[in-house]
């Protein structure tokens, strides 16, 4: 027969009413094979007494239900509190504690005393009526047995002391002694496992058999919790078994299994399924902690680097995703299909978490899918619902997908708004790599001065993209602008071969137009699992460990492969070299297929970040039809840039009119109140500045205080 | 079990006062009144004058009156909240702090070493005077402990850790940093009993030598901190005074029975301690609690015989440290009759 556990579990203050009513997992006078629980020491510091006490004791074989109950308790005891073994005989049987539960009338522990004297007892008989059992003849008794109830051990063992202060001839009942030795083992097990001292946890454990029983499941949880911490995981499986093998409480026995998901392998984790039971219905009972397991092996095929997921996982997630109807099942797989390179299926499942819970991951996943498919325009139509208060990573994704419109051959129409909506993101962003598409868009259909503007812009925001003064330079060709030709060449000279060749053979124009230059989404974006934790080194990092070292020497990366390009970008970026490392990554864009080209493209794009960008105003982008709101935005953000180079050329009262203008527009952010402020200064106009300032200081801005330091200073001069 | 046992023998002879016939160190009227004001029921030593907080410190302070007041019961209570509570570093050492108001009330892992120290020096005494082997294994443990993990070898001296973490070279700037009112030293003789691995001798000896190259300023003082990472000097990471911990140091000389009026004479101005500023030498605060008091008071007595006036032999709590440092004081001059000595 089955233990009736659940009735135990419930509450009792210490769990020390079921110590009997299953087999102890550190029990060592059990019959059966004994495997070893602690074989070793603790790896860290524990105490001399307590490592060799846990060396001695030796895991019990937990027995077939079908097997008799034997009494192990008291053998099982750690050899520091030896006491007294009950071998069978005539046992005197201590009711001391079944009379106060009876007197106070609580019954469920009173039942689970019973139980628990007769699992140590076999042969006693309980009373008939046991509510009518005889009240303890010693109040003292009956204190401390309250104080027991109440947890209060530290204060039992006052009560001991005392009454044998008092009474020289009082003893306690053996086991209350020794019911409050575990009670308080538990307390200071609970509190070392809440301190992570795991070395502690389990010399309490090994010290304590009698509190590793299913009437305690949470000491055992925290038990394999310390194993499993201090690497020992087949001794927390072992744990974790030891319940799932003898523990009945559904609730438990299910909390088992998900605690120990986060911290056992796969294999381990196996282990612990075995040993699923089946419901009346057909059920087996860990259907959740499953679902759970396999949600988390998916999700760790999302994860950069991908982790292998087993073909039945990904049927089994599919199964709970169609069944449960859930947003982030279907989001899970979705990025799981995505990095599987399966970007139909991912589309799939992006489209179905969109469905049921719009949002911008779902939106920025559903991009990337269609990216990889080839669908730009569409990913850009997607994702431009979600640009206001978008995340980094989704305005990087859009960037992409407007470049990779932009860059389809033959190029797509575009409507004004959808056109409107492109320009306005790239000139927020300053994207260069999007500005040069539009450059090329533009050029494409014969708006050669529209390319020139995108081409400017471009350069302006990324001075060393060489393919946006490629562009640049060409239509200035096609538009006879020989100045600016020359300019470029004279800048570019000894950099770019083709921005030097354009006068001398026309005939070869407009065979580079790097169409192929556009990066793929995916690379640009660092996607880890459903949520921005991402580790942006992880991509480069492998590439990088296979790169060869030694890039100093300048060579022609024309000649080499895709992938020799590659490790060039690497290494240079490595050297802090990261315009030459975007040329490098440039060429494997061009030469690589596949995976070299990805992630060059990532490279390129660190490359870029790390060579940081320069101001300059775009006056392409007002050329374009927008929204009002989105040309407010671009307008006060050309304003201001414009502002601030009016004030490094020391052109103040020019500065002064574009914020102004600003100002008609958009409220001052408080930098640009600091450059109004300081360009009155330059001006003598101090009563002005002062106003200015004394607002910021007012504001607790603290360049506030600054200026009017300075404007004292310019008085204090002028006196 | 048979080494044990001669252990305990050999202990309770050379503690001769202390067994269990003998009449308390701490009077049951100062006792009661101590426990009333400091002790809960369950057993924690309340630090009062810091929001109700209890430290192993408070703990061992309180095992040790406790045995010195020969109240088992109360000792049981406060061992097994300290043990319970305190006592589960992975190491073998106690947390140092306890907060009644945060969960889990044991915020910070690490350990004090005096506190150790006191607990595991009260748990000794105890074991053996009260014949309890548990106690005695109890003390043991954790004097190794400190052996393995409170000590530090520095330029050929044996010194105490204040902690585990936070004060050696390399976790202080002018690491090691240590504490001079650490130094319990009639502890000693008693850890180099229950672990003669340990030289504990060269760390009574080695505490006294730095004692005496640790005054500095116009008025010749100890500081609470001292950096030892090259000559002694008050520790910059910490506030440089004479303060509160440096104030045991007198009464731990005396009841180690250690007279030494040259190394303490210029703690005292007219009678009196003050929580003095090192480098000015300016008072902060003169501390005129009677538990404070009484330490100068015995130190006078041990240089010239003077008597300690009676208003100091008179126990009225108020404050948890300085109403500990009295009943210890107290108990000093209990266990000689009433002299210093």
């Amino acid at each position: 027969m089955t233990r009736t556990l659940a009735t135990f579990t419930a509450g009792f203050v210490t769990g020390a009413a079921a110590l009997w009513s299953a087999p102890t997992l550190l029990g060592a006078a059990v019959a059966g094979p004994e495997i070893d629980f602690i074989t070793t020491r603790a790896t860290s510091g524990y105490s001399e007494g307590m490592g060799s006490t846990a060396d001695r004791l030796r895991f019990a074989q937990p027995r077939s239900p079908e097997e008799p109950q034997a009494q192990t308790q008291t053998q099982a005891q750690a050899p520091a509190q030896p006491q007294p073994a009950p071998t069978g005989g005539d046992p005197v049987v201590d009711a001391s504690a079944l009379r106060y539960f009876a007197r106070q009338g609580d019954t469920r522990r009173l039942q689970a005393e019973i139980e628990r004297l007769k699992a140590l007892y076999p042969d006693w008989v309980p009373p008939a009526d046991p509510l009518a059992v005889p009240t303890n003849s010693d109040p003292r008794l009956d204190a401390m047995w309250k104080l027991y109830a109440e947890g209060k051990y530290a204060e039992i063992r006052k009560a001991i002391a005392d009454a044998q202060a008092a009474d020289a001839a009082f003893q306690p009942p053996q086991d209350l002694v020794d019911r409050v030795a575990v009670g308080e083992a538990r307390q200071r097990l609970t509190n070392a496992s809440d301190l992570k001292q795991y070395g502690t946890v389990v010399q309490i454990g090994a010290d304590t058999p009698s509190l590793l029983t299913c009437g305690d499941v949470d000491v055992l949880w925290r038990l394999a919790e310390a194993f499993a911490q201090t690497d020992r995981p087949d001794r927390a499986r072992d744990a974790y078994i030891y319940i799932l093998k003898n523990c009945d409480d559904p609730g438990e026995r299910l909390a088992t299994v998900e605690k120990a998901l986060p911290l056992l392998s796969r294999d381990r984790i196996d282990e612990l399924m075995a040993q699923e039971r089946t419901g009346p219905d057909g059920k087996g009972e860990f259907a959740a902690a499953r679902a759970d397991l396999v949600r988390r092996n998916v999700a760790a095929g999302g994860k950069e680097p991908p982790e292998t997921v087993a073909a039945d996982d990904v049927a089994a997630m599919s199964a709970i995703a169609e069944r449960e109807g859930l947003a982030s099942d279907a989001l899970l797989l979705g990025w799981y299909h995505l990095r599987a390179r399966d970007a139909a299926s991912a589309e799939t499942w992006f489209r179905r978490a969109l469905d049921k819970e719009p949002g911008a991951e779902p939106a920025q996943g559903l991009a990337l899918a269609l990216l990889e498919l080839k669908r730009p325009a569409d990913a850009e139509a997607i994702l431009s619902k979600w640009l206001s208060g978008a995340s980094e990573e989704v305005r990087q994704v859009y960037l992409a997908s407007v470049a990779n419109t932009l860059a389809l051959v033959p190029p797509p129409t575009l409507t004004p708004e959808v056109l409107a909506r492109m320009v306005a993101a790239v000139a927020a962003a300053r994207d260069a790599a999007a500005a040069q598409q539009f450059g090329w868009y533009a050029h494409a259909l014969g708006q050669e001065q529209t390319a020139v503007q995108w081409f400017a812009a471009a350069l302006a925001w990324k001075p060393d993209e060489e393919p946006a003064a490629y562009g640049l330079a060409l239509v200035s060709h096609l538009l006879g602008d020989k100045d600016r030709v020359a300019d470029l060449q004279r800048q570019w000279a000894g950099r770019s071969e083709r921005i030097d060749r354009l006068t001398q053979r026309p005939d070869r124009r407009g065979d580079a137009a790097p169409r192929a230059t556009v990066q793929t989404a995916e690379a640009r974006i660092d996607r880890t699992e459903t949520s921005s934790s991402g580790a942006p080194a992880s991509a480069r990092s492998a590439a990088q460990a296979a790169a060869p070292r030694g890039c100093r020497r300048t060579e022609e990366y024309a000649r080499l492969s895709g992938s020799a390009a590659l490790n060039r970008g690497w290494c240079l970026l490595d050297l802090n070299r990261p315009i030459e490392a975007a040329r490098a990554f440039e060429q494997a864009i061009r030469d690589g297929g596949g995976k070299v080209r990805s992630d060059a493209a990532w490279g390129q794009s660190l490359a870029y970040l790390r060579a940081g960008l320069t101001d300059e105003a775009s006056v392409a982008a007002s050329k374009a039809p927008q929204s009002r709101e989105r040309s407010v935005e671009l307008e006060a953000s050309i304003l201001s840039t414009r502002a601030s180079n009016f004030f490094d050329q020391k052109r103040y009262g020019e500065t002064l009119l574009a914020l102004d203008q600003r100002a008609r527009i958009a409220p001052e952010r408080l930098e640009l109140m600091v450059l109004r402020g300081y360009a009155y200064v330059e001006l003598r106009r101090l009563g002005e500045a002062r106003r200015v300032f004394e607002t910021l200081a007012a504001a607790g801005n603290k360049e506030g205080r600054r200026g009017l330091g300075v404007i004292d200073a310019v008085t204090g001069n002028g006196n | 079990m048979k080494t044990v046992r001669a252990i305990c023998v050999a202990l309770i002879l050379a503690l001769g006062p202390m067994t269990a016939h003998a009449a308390p160190q701490v009077s049951p009227e100062n006792w009661a009144a101590y426990k009333q004001h400091f002790l809960e029921a369950s057993g924690r030593i309340v630090d009062n004058a810091n929001g109700g907080i209890s430290h192993s410190e408070g703990q061992g302070y309180g095992l040790l009156l406790a045995y010195l007041a020969g109240d088992a019961a109360a000792f049981q209570l406060i061992w097994s909240f300290t043990r319970t509570e305190l006592l589960i570093r992975d190491d073998g050492l106690a947390a140092w702090k306890w907060d009644p108001a945060t969960s889990p009330h044991v915020g910070d892992i690490n350990n004090a070493t005096d506190g150790d120290i006191l607990i595991a020096y009260a748990l000794g005494q105890a074991g053996a005077a009260w014949g309890d082997p548990q106690l005695t294994a109890a003390a043991t443990r954790i004097v190794k402990a400190i052996g393995r993990n409170g000590l530090w070898d520095h330029q050929g001296r044996t010194l105490i850790a204040p902690a585990t973490t936070g004060f050696a070279a390399g976790e202080q700037a002018d690491g090691p940093v240590v504490n001079l009112s650490y130094w319990i030293f009639e502890a000693f003789p008693l850890f180099a009993q229950l672990d003669p691995s340990v030289d504990w001798n060269k760390v009574g000896g080695d505490g006294l030598a730095v004692l005496a190259a640790a005054k500095f300023g116009p008025h010749k003082l100890p500081p609470d901190w001292l950096s030892l990472a090259r000559r002694p000097r008050p520790a910059t990471g910490f506030t440089a005074e004479f303060g509160y911990n440096a104030v045991r140091i007198p009464l731990y000389l005396a009841r180690a029975g250690i007279v030494r009026p040259d190394l303490t004479r210029s703690y005292i101005k007219d009678g009196r301690f003050a929580i003095t500023d090192i480098a000015t030498g300016a008072a902060k605060d003169t501390l005129d609690d009677p538990g404070y008091r009484i330490i100068p008071a015995i130190s006078a007595c041990l240089t010239d015989g003077s008597p300690v006036p009676d208003e100091l032999r008179r126990f009225a709590p108020v404050l948890y440290f300085p109403s500990t440092l009295h009943l210890l004081a107290l108990a000093h001059l209990a266990a000689h009759d009433g002299d210093c000595r």
